[in-house]
């Protein structure tokens, strides 16, 4: 077998990446060299390496496509040390800058905060050893890489560009990911270069070590750097700020085309299995949980059985501050907008669609209807549409495509649309994959996935209650390939149809497997059916108390989801309340219409004030934010 | 004073000051402030959660007092909405659950304060319903109302007491109270009796051997500290009598009132208050999550935070339904036990004095989720 050339950087930054490539990890299969950033990217866009360590902004640039590798990136969330602008007068001030020439990712940064900021000095690129040589009266210079350390105290002006990026956007800011073409690595090498990094990460210390011997400096100092300013996860907020980046680039005239951050195919990580983990008492498991360990089904099975409600509320709660300890609570402005209610599937449980068959209550909103929704949205300064409807035979992938375009020309809202089933729908009667369509889709302009349809994710449950919706495995393939070709999903779940514990626990097992596979999820949201009104005469518990257990085993066991939403809108305000101190960091919509569960009962609405009233009530700061979780200020 | 030493004080039983339930109030984590009030609440109950069958009566909603906070009342006779049930409407009520089969224990009667009535009104209303019944518990008529039949008849409170009961009444509820503190009762409710008036009458009442209830109005204008000084004064009161069963805290809804401006309470609230009610006023043994009120998911919550008491099945609930409450106007007892075990909780039906009228497997029953638990358990294992 021919080995994989792969470029990696030399910076501090990256060592943990390769730490376990350098210590024989997959000596058979890759022939690993060390370049600057900007040289990793050009030996990858020329062909000479399979794989390159590359700046993000090189990523988008890139004249062919490529894939990252899922799960390592070399980012951070706020200050990160050794991406700096420095100058000897301030930012505002200054009349051209200099450019770190290995730097690309970086470059482009600053170029779109300096756009944000309405600044427009003149940049200049040099050299990488002779960028602090630059600085002069109202010339600063943008310092990456190990030379930032040194740079911090010379200067009387530095800005720590992570810093003003999280300011920006209340995002991550990804620096660097490994990238290649289509097919040049493969699931065996993507776990190879994973355990790599896991294998960097358990050694920080002794890189931190080696690097001061080698180079200089106090290695305590370098170890904090490597633990706490730089993050190696590509997670789920990871994706989010990549997102950002390069959509406000794209809108800033840096890239030349919408990028997305598209992956390679990864395989599930095992999750570890403690022995004798049956013996354990519930205050240990609870105390586990709580530490952030990663819960099994049998642990979760226990605690949802056992643990005192408050107390498993009080786990989840500790969970919620250690993923979000900024104590903001964010929510969005949308609209869910049902733009047809003819379907085919027939499902007990909801009362809103009509069959193809019945010629008066059937409809499809016309242009008008939907642009006067889309403009009220727009007026109550709503962000997003929250694009749902019935499978109905009648709509082909053309119908979608136009009504995108006409969407994106007119409307300055983002569409959170099609839920997976309906997507399967349109592969099924256009005889397309579900790749094609998602693809087309994206080109005339969805931008995520809502994760409707879910209900339970087990087939035994999915058969009683809606024998012909897709099966557990379509429904999440469609968010894998959605997630793969960059789009960000939720993830819902239904509970109440009469299911067992365990299989609500199956559908949090086949959710995290996924997200360990992708990092594409950004949310998840439960809640109990809605019975009123519809064919499905079940008695089960669906009551708030109910509710609260399960939502805080979520947050327990969706240990890779970041944001945990509750649902007000079927739960009522209060009870959404309590569920943010049973692991919630999410408020939602404040809603303008939603069809489909107003139909059967659920009567709750609630503006922008109300929901900021009902964060603030609970203790919490109040954010509005948009799908990627960007942070949006309010004015 | 910190959390850490106010649940040390809790843990040794010390009665907690004002300064304690502000800091209570004001602790940023309210699960953690639920888990304490908890901990209280099973210390006195364990798991058992009480409620009753029971009807409302509000056999008139014409009232002399204009409170701010009102929805229901109608200030004149012929007032657009203004209603006074005669004697036979008022006891066909009565008359129509006993047809029914209905096992209600108690009526629950509350009146405005009509300025056209004579006292016999009153008398008669209780002892027809006696006469129906006999034995229906009758909880008629708030401090407020009693107050108002002293001066407006020319009795004493006792006097008021005594021949109400020669009538039939067996037990006092607890409205009225407000917020003892002198500057919200003059802003909210001036017509109504002084706070001194309010705890005067249930005084009497728990020493001619009456039992009662005692509530607090929060949501309006009041402030943290007179929320708590509220809660004082009813535990100083009952230090002395022992007379009260049940605390009630009543959420202040806001639609159709002169205070219309004002937000609700929001959930996160309502739960606070419980939790904190449990903690201060550790002398008074139940405390009730009003459903009707709290509609009924903060409820069934509540019962983690400090209440172990529903109320009742209620039937024909008027005063916070024209306040714009959203709730069912009654529940069937099934359907409360569901919600009790559904919380993780043990129901107990009782009467209004809290005599056990059924508990377990005499209970109307239905699956709690937590016993499915545990089978599918067995299966996965």
């Amino acid at each position: 077998m021919t080995k994989k050339k792969i470029a990696a950087v030399s910076f501090l930054n990256a060592r943990p990446i390769t730490y376990g490539l350098e210590h024989g990890l997959g000596d058979d299969r890759f022939d690993l060299s060390f370049e600057l950033p900007s040289r990793c990217a050009e030996l990858l866009e020329r062909g000479e390496v399979d794989l390159g360590l590359v700046p993000s902004a090189s990523y988008a640039a890139a004249s062919g496509e490529l894939r990252i590798v899922p799960g390592i990136a070399i980012a951070g969330f706020g200050p990160v040390r050794t991406v700096l602008l420095v100058g000897e007068v301030p930012w505002s001030e200054m009349k051209a800058i200099a450019l770190d020439g290995a730097s690309r990712s970086s470059a482009m940064l600053l170029r779109l905060l300096c756009k944000e900021r309405g600044l427009t000095p003149r940049f200049r690129e040099v050299p990488h050893d002779e960028v602090l040589d630059a600085v002069a009266e109202t010339t600063g210079a943008l310092v990456i890489g190990d030379a930032g350390f040194a740079a911090a105290t010379r200067f009387p002006h530095t800005v720590d560009l992570g810093a003003a990026w999280r300011e920006l956007t209340g995002l991550p800011f990804v620096y660097a990911v490994w990238a290649g073409r289509p097919g040049a690595v493969g699931p065996e090498d993507v776990a190879i270069l994973q355990e790599s990094l896991a294998q960097g990460l358990a050694a920080r210390a002794t890189i931190a070590r080696a690097w001061s011997e080698a180079h200089g400096g106090d290695p305590a100092d370098y170890e904090r750097y490597l633990q706490r300013d730089i993050r190696y996860q590509l997670g789920a907020e990871e994706l989010s700020g990549l997102s950002a980046f390069f959509d406000r680039a794209r809108g800033a005239g840096l890239l030349p085309r919408a990028v997305r951050p598209r992956l390679f195919e990864a395989r599930p990580r095992i999750a570890p299995v403690a022995p004798g983990a049956a013996s354990r008492s519930i205050d240990s498991l609870l105390a586990d949980a709580a530490s952030g360990k990663r819960l099994t089904p049998d642990d979760a099975l226990r605690l949802y059985a056992d643990a005192p409600t408050l107390e498993l509320g009080a786990a989840a709660d500790a969970r919620r501050q250690a993923l979000h300890p900024d104590g903001e609570v964010t929510y969005i402005i949308d609209r869910n907008v049902n733009y047809t209610n003819v379907c085919v599937t027939r499902c007990k449980f909801c009362n809103f669609y009509r069959p193809p068959t019945n010629k008066t209550d059937g409809y499809v909103l016309s242009r008008e209807q939907l642009a006067q929704k889309f403009q009220e949205t727009v007026d109550l300064g709503g962000v997003q549409i929250l694009l749902q409807g019935g499978l109905n035979p009648k709509l082909p992938i053309g119908w979608y495509e136009d009504l995108f375009r006409w969407m994106k020309a007119n409307f300055p809202l983002a569409i959170h649309g099609l839920s997976p089933e309906e997507i399967r729908y349109i592969a099924e009667i256009e005889n397309m994959s579900i790749r094609q369509v998602i693809e087309r889709l994206i080109a005339a302009g969805l931008d995520s996935i809502p994760g409707g349809g879910a209900e339970i994710l087990d087939d035994e449950i999915r058969y009683q209650i809606s024998p012909l919706k897709c099966s557990t495995d379509t429904w999440l393939d469609v968010m894998r390939e959605g997630h793969g070709l960059g789009l960000r999903t939720t993830a819902t779940m239904v509970f109440g149809f009469g299911e067992q514990p365990r299989h609500v626990v199956s559908h949090f097992e086949r959710l995290r497997a996924l997200q360990d596979e992708t990092s594409g999820f950004t949310a998840f949201i439960c809640w109990p059916f809605q019975a009123e009104g519809t064919r499905l005469k079940l008695r089960d518990d669906t009551t708030a108390m109910r509710y609260l257990r399960v939502f805080a085993l979520a947050r327990l066991y969706l240990d890779n989801f970041p944001s945990l939403q509750v649902s007000w809108p079927t739960m009522g305000p209060e009870v959404g309340q309590v569920a943010l101190r049973f692991g919630g960091n999410d408020f939602g919509s404040a809603m303008i219409e939603e069809n489909v569960v107003s139909q059967a009962g659920a009567i709750f609405k609630l503006g922008a004030d109300d929901i900021e009233r009902y964060i603030r009530a609970a203790g919490f700061v109040p954010r509005r934010r948009n799908m990627r979780y960007e942070r949006l200020a309010v004015a | 004073m910190s959390f850490a030493a106010i649940r040390d004080k809790v843990r040794a039983g010390e009665p907690l000051s004002l300064a304690d339930g502000v800091a209570l109030y004001e602790h940023p984590n309210f699960i953690e402030v639920g888990t304490l009030a908890n901990e209280v609440r099973e210390r006195l109950h364990g798991d058992r959660t009480f409620f009753n069958r029971n009807m409302h009566i509000n056999a008139t909603n014409v009232c002399e007092a204009s409170c701010m906070f009102c929805s229901f009342a109608r200030l004149k006779v012929g007032d657009e909405g203004a209603y006074t049930m005669t004697h036979e409407e008022a006891w066909g009520r009565l008359r129509a659950r006993v047809a029914a089969a209905d096992a209600i224990t108690e009526i629950h009667i509350v009146n405005g304060l009509h300025p056209g009535l004579p006292f016999d009104y009153y008398t008669e209303l209780l002892a027809g319903l006696k006469r129906i019944q006999p034995a229906i518990h009758l909880k008629a008529f708030t401090a407020v109302e009693i107050f108002y039949y002293a001066k407006k008849y020319g009795m004493s409170v006792a006097e008021v007491l005594t021949r109400l009961r020669t009538a039939g009444l067996d037990s006092i509820p607890g409205g009225g109270a407000e917020i003892f503190a002198p500057r919200v009762r003059k802003k909210i409710c001036d017509d109504k009796c002084t706070a001194d008036e309010w705890l005067d009458v249930h005084r009497t009442a728990h020493q001619m051997g009456l039992r009662s209830n005692c509530t607090m109005l929060y949501g309006t204008i009041e402030t943290v500290e007179e929320r708590v000084d509220h809660m004082l004064r009813l535990r100083a009161l009952q230090d002395e009598t022992g007379g009260f069963q049940t605390f009630i805290p009543l959420a202040f809804h806001p639609d159709n009132n002169a205070l219309m401006k004002l937000p609700a309470p929001t959930g996160v609230e309502d739960l606070r208050t419980y939790a904190v009610a449990r903690l201060m006023l550790h002398n008074i043994p139940h405390i009730k999550a009003y459903w009707i009120m709290l509609g009924v998911k903060t409820a069934q919550t509540a019962l983690w935070f400090g209440a172990d008491d529903l109320d009742g099945t209620v039937q024909e609930e008027r005063i916070y339904h024209m306040a714009g409450a959203e709730t069912p106007q009654v529940m069937s007892p099934a359907e409360i036990v569901r919600i009790i075990r559904n919380a993780g909780r043990t129901p107990v039906e009782r009467d209004t004095l809290y005599n056990v009228v059924a508990e377990g497997a005499a209970l109307a029953s239905d699956k709690p989720f937590r016993r499915d638990v545990r089978r599918s358990l067995e299966v996965v294992s």
